[in-house]
């Protein structure tokens, strides 16, 4: 399951996708995610998502794409079979267009976040006018996803090392295993998050209710140039279903394809 | 004036039956250097606690007697203003580490000082050229060695200027190479910034080079405070000889005339050598 979060996970490097203002990348995401839903044609979503490749591809994270698509194409075939099982008519061609649906709507998002700084995203949404507990709370989220981490291996080598064998038995016998696991585990994060507070509360965390921060947002050319871009391929989106363009589209293919 | 004074300070969490602090008074000034040392569960932390207000306003509990820090009552006074003045280090690295590249650490303490930006830009250089940090800036704290990430969680609070410095157990979870460049680290701070530092630390040895004053702490009471070397001898069944000491103590016993307890190893080596050079003359 690790390996499907990878889109999502940002990743340093110097590519023009990723000096973008994280405002500016947004719109893309908007852009992106809106034609994922407002399309519902493989023929379309296939063109969606060639456009989103070549995006990855100018962000040079086409390989992590590729690395998630394992995870990726066990839930689109779930989603495929549910659709084929539940259609009443045309099921084959709509089938086909929703799990192509979810697969752009899941690469528009790893474009964003496989781009977009913890950091960037976090002074993004305080400059949005989010109070600063909550963007704080969603980057240390992320920040102590690897203690956490190392919490759970600590907790289980320690009942491993009294023998208990937390992968062994049935559904019932793992469950109660489980629960070894996690009472610890519980009650650990709690202390941790006891000293973390505290140390927040050492360096003045609250003070002040209105924080200049340290990153500076700049929206450069470049940023209003995507951004206008984005804002275009929405105005044509909704032309498109607006002057029944779409539909007409859609009901000929109906007709052409079974 | 003290920076920090407490008269007859006692303090119960709220809960518990007993008093974690029973009566401490306690006071210091600008460039004095502070060890305290003590038992696990003597109250130490608790202490420090009260110093930068986390006791009263984060722990509930009863607190009695006058506490003040920079002139400052710590009862009536929220914790982020005592937060400008008394700069706290906790025991684990990781947990005082809350963002996802140095710099943005460093610059934590300074955006919620209401700090412009241009000052904090300022600061965060500082502080990075003076911690000699300036190839971290960009890493994440847990990419970091539990030494680096002390050295960042002791910039980030530098980064704010405060007047005192309170360090509990700041190498506690480190190797003992990377405690010895914290506390090396601290006793340069120590030595050139002027401020009062506060300092629980078990490696007397280390902590002994650069203290100023030994405060022994037991049950809840200070049971010796004053000169590090008295001390030493006068707390030695409470908090034990540092290996320098058992030593020396050693080397007495076969023969060593000077009585001059070292508490360094340089002292050590200081009174070897001039019982040597006196041997040799006679």
């Amino acid at each position: 399951m690790s390996r499907v979060f990878d889109i999502f996970r940002f990743r340093q490097k110097k590519t023009p996708l990723h000096s973008l203002d994280p405002r500016a990348k947004f719109a893309i995401l908007l852009a992106l995610s809106a034609a994922s839903l407002a399309f519902s044609d493989p023929f379309s979503l296939s063109l969606l998502l060639l456009v989103e490749v070549i995006l990855l591809k100018i962000a040079k994270s086409l390989s992590e794409l590729i690395s998630s698509l394992r995870g990726l194409t066990s839930i689109m075939i779930l989603i495929f079979i549910l659709n084929y099982l539940t259609l009443p008519s045309g099921r084959l061609y709509t089938s086909i267009a929703m799990s192509l649906r979810f697969l752009s709507l899941a690469t528009a998002f790893s474009v964003f976040f496989l781009t977009t700084t913890p950091d960037e995203l976090s002074t993004a949404l305080e400059v949005s006018g989010v109070p600063r507990e909550y963007t704080m709370m969603f980057t240390m989220s992320l920040r102590f996803v690897p203690s956490l981490a190392r919490d759970l291996q600590t907790v289980s080598d320690a009942l491993r090392a009294r023998g208990l064998e937390l992968e062994r038995g049935g559904l019932r016998e793992r469950l109660r295993n489980y629960t070894y696991l996690l009472v610890p585990l519980l009650v650990y994060e709690l202390r941790r998050s006891l000293m973390v507070a505290e140390a927040l509360e050492a360096r003045g965390f609250g003070a002040v209710r209105k924080v200049e921060p340290f990153y500076e947002l700049r929206f450069r050319a470049k940023d209003y140039l995507t951004l206008a871009l984005s804002c275009c391929a929405l105005l044509i989106i909704a032309l498109l279903h607006l002057t029944k363009v779409y539909s007409v589209f859609t009901s000929e293919l109906a007709r052409i394809i079974p | 004036m003290p920076l920090v004074e407490l008269k007859g300070v006692h303090f119960k969490y709220a809960g518990s039956d007993e008093y974690s602090l029973k009566g401490v008074s306690f006071s210091a000034s600008r460039g004095e250097c502070v060890l305290l040392v003590g038992p696990s569960g003597c109250g130490k932390s608790t202490l420090l606690r009260v110093l930068n207000g986390l006791i009263p306003h984060f722990y509930e509990g009863d607190l009695e007697g006058e506490a003040t820090v920079a002139g400052l009552d710590v009862r009536s006074t929220p914790i982020h203003v005592l937060a400008k003045h008394v700069g706290m280090v906790f025991q684990d690295p990781e947990n005082q580490l809350f963002l996802s590249s140095v710099e943005r650490e460093i610059a934590f303490g300074l955006e919620n000082m209401g700090l412009a930006r241009a000052e904090i830009k300022r600061r965060v250089e500082e502080t990075l050229r003076v911690f000699g940090l300036e190839e971290l800036r960009y890493k994440a704290p847990y990419e970091l060695s539990g030494g680096q990430q002390q050295k960042v969680a002791i910039a980030s609070i530098m980064a704010m200027e405060p007047e005192v410095l309170v360090l509990d157990e700041p190498t506690a979870n480190l190797d003992p190479l990377s405690a010895l460049e914290i506390l090396s680290l601290v006793n340069v701070l120590v030595k050139d910034e002027g401020l009062l530092t506060i300092i629980v630390e078990h490696r007397l040895e280390l902590a002994l080079k650069f203290a100023t004053r030994l405060v022994v702490m037991n049950d809840g009471r200070l049971v010796f405070d004053g000169d590090p070397r008295t001390g030493v001898l006068f707390t030695h069944r409470l908090i034990g000889y540092p290996p320098v000491v058992i030593t020396y103590n050693l080397v007495r016993r076969r023969g060593l005339t000077e009585n001059f307890t070292p508490l360094t190893p340089e002292e050590l080596a200081e009174v070897v050598a001039e019982a040597c050079s006196r041997r040799k003359q006679s």
